[in-house]
């Protein structure tokens, strides 16, 4: 009965009219923002960063959550119809998606992605509703010292999946703890690393890092890049699978909404890893796998299906833990904490209204991606033909206004193009920015609990290991890191068939 | 030298390392393992940065990482591109500097004709007019002196 109660607290908060709006918005920019290769949920969850400061925090939260899941769809349209993938998880798509566009069937193969992703988020969902209080409640029972090793695991997983190998996203952690520890010290009040510049003592704001890092050093790498626009017909054929493909389709549905459920709550790992283990499983056990890579629908549905479970289960560890699953998810931290809002295990008793209705928005999203998909799909496909140089200029000044707007402040737009460049010579030295970023939310929070549980043990560190809570988390961070040296992408890809070596326009 | 380049990459990590731990060292008080100081965590996250980047040198060292190209015409024009919007803010107002923005911006593709630049710019000034100015209400000074 109490899950009702919440539910339907929920459902009065997402069901405003400003919320639903807003929510539309979010899954509407997300779309589009997914849809133009090179510009991923990041970028335009932090685009949309500044405009959400002046959002109450459903509404800002319930916005960027529609941007982030909105841009994971988006991504799967450019991976179908010009096999490039718009996010990294949506690469797995292109093996299946690719092929059944080039035999015409394009059409069904954006419309089961659809369904397969709006299968898999409400999935996730329901594990979230299912999950999020229980764990929040186990997590009341954490000390300093389990805050810091939870922390500790976030961090190495992070970095373990950075496409840079395991030490090199290790290092960049570091560099975005040690950014984030810039400016005054809440402990002792004495400032640290600020070179004697005074608009530094308030610390480097996380929206100019993110929008430096993701924004414009994104931008600088593709401005001039040989990204295509789409050339090809537009959808032509029918758009409804047949019945045999809708039966077909349904358990591979599921199978993969169950495996992306598993993937989001994990931290660090994500809808990449789900799509990934979702398609490679699948491909052990389905009956038709022989036609797997050669345009069979089921390699569409399940990564779709796995990454859109993943997605809104990120959410799970974000919210209940205040451990943010991916760059996204500490970027949602980042919006919640400048809101005055803590995540961790009291937020869902703290702010009942803030989680549950996010829950329900989740269901109304998903709706209106499907709504707005189904009928737009048009439009999406003439978005891909738009020659991507009117593109690239558009996002650098949404980035400088944006960054603007936030307190009228030049110095804030200088400081994003010193992390821009900052952020080109990391890529230009193959180091991943992502990790970094999620180092620089958590950095601060780690920093306080390693200090409050160095006090509570009066100096002894060895608390991180005698409290089993803490060593449980020390050892699972360690084994992760043995894995990180195991080739798992290139064992689960053994099976599996190339990517279509043809990439004609 | 191309090698000595891809070995920049763990050296300037390093350094970044190096420099947090020893300006922690040098100018914040570490306190003790009970009551640690504000420096006592930016040297240990700074050490531990710094022995990474050894590791990271090491392994560099046995198999060289492949570095990106560099495209500086897209770094210029990007960086032109921010800097204009900054410079020209305080004098014109946001929907100039934000043309003039678009406009350098959008010089260094190749390809892009003239004309198209221009509408380009003007269409993105009227969008942020639209969006920020009215839309958001964001109190900007949209054009100086108007």
């Amino acid at each position: 009965m109490d899950l009702l109660d919440n539910l339907m607290l929920g459902l009065a908060t997402a069901a405003t009219l400003q919320n639903l709006m807003y929510c539309f918005v979010g899954v509407f920019l997300g779309t589009f923002i997914g849809v133009l290769p090179g510009v991923g949920p990041l970028a335009a969850v932090a685009m949309l960063l500044p405009v959400s400061f002046y959002l109450p925090p459903e509404t800002a939260l319930v916005m960027l959550a529609g941007v982030y899941y909105g841009a994971e769809y988006g991504g799967s349209i450019a991976s179908i119809l010009l096999n490039i993938p718009g996010t990294p998880s949506a690469s797995v798509t292109c093996l299946d998606g690719y092929p059944m566009a080039r035999q015409g069937r394009a059409g069904v193969a954006l419309f089961a992605t659809a369904m397969a992703s709006m299968t898999g988020a409400l999935f996730g969902v329901v594990v979230m509703v299912l999950l999020s209080p229980k764990l929040a409640e186990f997590a009341l029972l954490f000390q300093p010292a389990e805050y810091f090793s939870v922390m500790v695991l976030g961090l190495v997983a992070a970095s373990i999946v950075s496409s840079s190998g395991a030490v090199r996203g290790l290092m960049m952690v570091c560099l975005g703890i040690l950014l984030g520890t810039i400016g005054v010290d809440v402990n002792s009040g004495e400032t640290r690393f600020t070179g004697g510049i005074p608009q530094l003592r308030d610390g480097v704001s996380l929206v100019v890092v993110a929008m430096g890092l993701f924004g414009i050093s994104e931008v600088m790498v593709s401005l001039r890049g040989a990204t295509q626009s789409y050339a090809g017909a537009g959808l032509t054929g029918r758009m409804l699978p047949t019945r045999a493909e809708w039966v077909r389709s349904v358990m591979p549905a599921l199978r993969g909404s169950a495996i992306g459920s598993f993937f989001g709550t994990l931290p660090g790992t994500g809808q990449t890893v789900a799509s990934f283990v979702g398609y490679a499983l699948e491909k052990r056990v389905n009956r038709n796998r022989d036609q797997f890579g050669k345009g069979a629908i089921e390699g569409v549905v399940v990564p779709e299906a796995a990454n859109n479970a993943a997605a809104q289960t990120a959410f799970i560890p974000t919210l209940t833990l205040g451990i943010p699953g991916s760059t996204t998810m500490a970027l949602m931290l980042g919006a919640l904490m400048i809101h005055g809002i803590t995540p961790g295990p009291r937020l869902i008793a703290e702010h009942p209204e803030l989680f549950w209705g996010l829950v329900v928005s989740f269901v109304f999203g998903n709706i209106f991606l499907l709504v707005l998909n189904i009928p737009l799909i048009g439009i999406w496909v003439r978005l891909l033909r738009v020659p991507h140089h009117y593109l690239y200029p558009t996002v650098i000044v949404l980035i400088c206004v944006g960054v603007y707007s936030i307190s009228n402040a030049l110095t804030d737009v200088w400081a994003t193009l010193v992390f821009g460049v900052i952020g080109y010579v990391l890529r230009l030295f193959r180091f991943e920015p992502a990790p970094l970023l999620i180092g620089f939310v958590l950095g601060p929070m780690m920093e306080e609990f390693f200090r409050r549980a160095m006090l509570l043990s009066r100096g002894d560190a060895s608390v991180f290991l005698t409290r089993p809570g803490s060593a449980a988390l020390l050892l699972a961070a360690l084994v992760l890191l043995a894995a990180s040296l195991i080739p798992w992408k290139r064992w689960l890809m053994r099976h599996n068939t190339p990517q279509p070596q043809d990439k004609e326009a | 030298m191309r090698r000595l380049t891809s070995h920049l990459g763990p050296i300037l990590m390093l350094a970044a390392g190096l420099f947090f731990a020893i300006g922690a060292l040098t100018a914040l008080e570490l306190g003790s393992f009970r009551r640690m100081g504000p420096g006592a965590f930016p040297l240990l996250v700074g050490a531990l940065l710094s022995l990474l980047a050894l590791i990271g040198l090491a392994q560099n060292l046995r198999a060289p990482v492949a570095m990106g190209r560099a495209d500086p015409m897209a770094v210029l024009g990007v960086f032109g591109g921010v800097a204009a919007f900054a410079f020209f803010t305080p004098l014109t107002g946001v929907l100039p500097a934000t043309a003039c923005a678009v406009l350098v911006t959008a010089s260094v593709i190749k390809g892009f004709r003239w004309p198209h630049r221009i509408a380009l710019a003007a269409g993105v000034s009227v969008g942020v007019w639209l969006i920020f100015v009215k839309g958001l209400g964001i109190p900007f000074t949209a054009i100086r002196g108007l």
